[in-house]
């Protein structure tokens, strides 16, 4: 019995390109559905890891003050001593002058208030960030709990309000983003898959006639994997293409507040090869899964 | 070569196509199935060829049992052996040359001597000259010619062929069927499906006839 010949190769590579050829219409349209859906999705993980960034970035404010009294102790010794607290990250020192003129920026204009007052009344303090580990609404109570115990500590205050609603709102939205992320990957797949499906099924007369005359699967196959390849190639890039366009015609006209949105989360080129190589994998596995029922001839 | 015991065969529905049919074919033989329309030509032909599983009997290839024939190794057996379908199944947008090339590429056969090999048979079929030409631009007969080189250029073991004279004219017929018999006589089975009864009589080989799905003496 005759086995396949080296010619195998050439054959397998110059049918597909003229298959490609053939069919550029659906080869640019699934590109073009694979480049928007990989865009919508790529868009997601994009605002999600930036939001991320956003919140680790409020967590990292200062959770905690300590109001200490006057002439206790020195500033260096008070900072020694709270450095050495479990679960202490940093400590910024704020000294009587300090937050007085502070406070006279932030009463601008009414200065008047303060006249007659010839002590400073206002106390010294540390601004406390916690270590990320502790950064729960029980971590920063034990931390609390211990600078409370300092004889030079007038007073702690820490939004325990705040610190829990952080915590629960990024629990919240990172569930939300799951949720979300999974029926965006979805609705991607099932787009993709529908849209490969129809190319397959419009070429099924072609993969039965190539059966019929002894093709081997793998002959057959050959083809769309490249085409799905080539799809996945043009699709990534094009996503790319998208999501730089979109990001360069609004980067002027986003509020401020909301420009976090817009930062890379990724380099650049990462971003793109991450892009290509989900296209491809995805146009390859769809044209397989897609023509494998049309092969059974 | 080819025997079949027993074999029969329903569509999905239910629809009886064939009944317990049990026949040898010889290597090297040359044989008509002829009957009228619907008497189930084609479907046996499709059993020969692994394209359609018998819903009962068994098939013996090569000294081979099969009930079915194993998917993996339906592609050795298709390229041992040519078949001429009712319907021709050619590729709508590849040409004539390609068409016929198509069934040596498959095989991994070097592309000069499928150069060679599909310009001589296209000369054999008389359509040398429309080798560059896509099957929708042919006539029905030459789209047949077409779907017969395609079948012989391989040089196959076997030939089944399914009404491979439908659409040609008498003169035609005959110098198709002439060619049929020269593969023959070079040693391939050669087996053809035909409801041409002129065609028959003209040739006097073995012929067996089928009527709703049964063997009856021809
Ligand atoms: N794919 C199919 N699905 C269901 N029934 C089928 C199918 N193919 C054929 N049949 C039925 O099987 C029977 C035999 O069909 P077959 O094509 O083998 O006949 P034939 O002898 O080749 O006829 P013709 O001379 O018209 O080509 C017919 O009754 C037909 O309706
Ligand atoms: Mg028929």
């Amino acid at each position: 019995m005759r086995k396949s010949g080296s010619a195998d190769f050439v054959y397998i590579i110059s049918d597909a390109l003229s298959s490609l050829k053939e069919s550029k219409g659906t080869t640019a349209l699934t590109s073009l559905t694979l480049g928007f859906s990989l865009a919508i999705f790529s868009l997601f993980v994009f605002v999600i890891s930036n939001l991320n960034g956003v919140m680790e970035g409020w967590g990292e404010k200062t959770q905690i003050v300590v109001y200490v009294k006057d002439n206790v102790s020195s500033a260096e010794a008070m900072k020694d001593s709270i450095m050495k607290v479990a679960g202490v990250r940093g400590a910024e020192f704020v000294s009587k002058e300090k937050a007085l003129s502070e406070l006279k920026g932030a009463l601008k204009g009414y200065e008047g208030i303060l006249e007659g007052v010839d002590a400073n009344p206002l106390p010294a303090s540390f601004e406390i960030k916690v270590l990320e580990e502790n950064n729960s609404p029980e971590g920063i109570a034990k931390v609390v709990g211990e600078l409370k115990a300092r004889d030079w500590a007038e007073d702690v205050q820490y939004s325990r309000e705040w610190v829990e609603k952080l915590a629960s709102f990024i629990k919240f939205m990172k569930i939300a983003a799951i949720g979300v992320g999974v029926f965006l990957g979805a609705a991607t797949l099932f787009i993709m898959s529908n849209t490969i499906r129809l190319a397959v099924y419009a070429r099924r007369s072609e993969i039965e006639i190539m059966k019929l005359v002894g093709a081997s699967d793998m002959y057959v196959r050959a083809p769309f994997v490249i085409e799905g390849a080539v799809q996945g190639l043009f699709g990534g890039i094009l996503a790319f293409a998208i999501l730089a366009a979109g990001r360069a015609a609004i980067i002027g006209q986003v509020p401020s507040y909301l420009a976090f949105a817009l930062e890379m989360p990724f380099p650049v080129p990462v971003f793109l090869l991450a892009l290509i190589m989900a296209g491809v994998v995805m146009g390859v596995a769809g044209s397989l899964i897609s023509m494998n029922r049309f092969l059974d001839v | 070569m080819i025997q079949m015991f027993h074999v029969s065969k329903s569509y999905e529905g239910g629809v009886p196509a064939l009944a317990d049919i049990t026949l040898k074919i010889g290597k090297g033989e040359f044989l008509f199935i002829t009957g009228p329309s619907g008497a189930g030509k084609s479907t046996l032909l499709k059993i020969m060829f692994g394209s359609e599983p018998p819903t009962q009997g068994q098939l013996i290839l090569d000294g081979r049992n099969y009930i079915k024939i194993p998917q993996p190794e339906l592609p050795a057996l298709r390229r041992r052996i040519g078949f001429v379908f009712q319907d021709f199944k050619l590729l709508p947008n590849k040409s004539v040359f390609d068409n016929v090339a198509l069934s040596l590429k498959v095989m991994g056969i070097p592309p000069s001597d499928v150069k060679r090999r599909v310009a001589r048979m296209l000369t054999y079929v008389k359509l040398q000259h429309r080798a560059n030409f896509k099957p929708l631009q042919l006539s029905g007969g030459e789209q047949q010619r077409v779907a017969i080189a395609r079948a012989m250029v391989k040089d196959p073991a076997i030939i089944l062929a399914d009404e491979p004279t439908g659409n040609l004219d008498p003169e035609l017929s005959v110098q198709i069927i002439e060619l049929f018999k020269e593969v023959n006589s070079r040693g391939t089975t050669v087996v053809i499906a035909t409801h041409d009864k002129a065609l028959i009589e003209k040739y006097a080989r073995r012929t067996i006839a089928l009527e709703g799905g049964r063997l009856v003496n021809a």
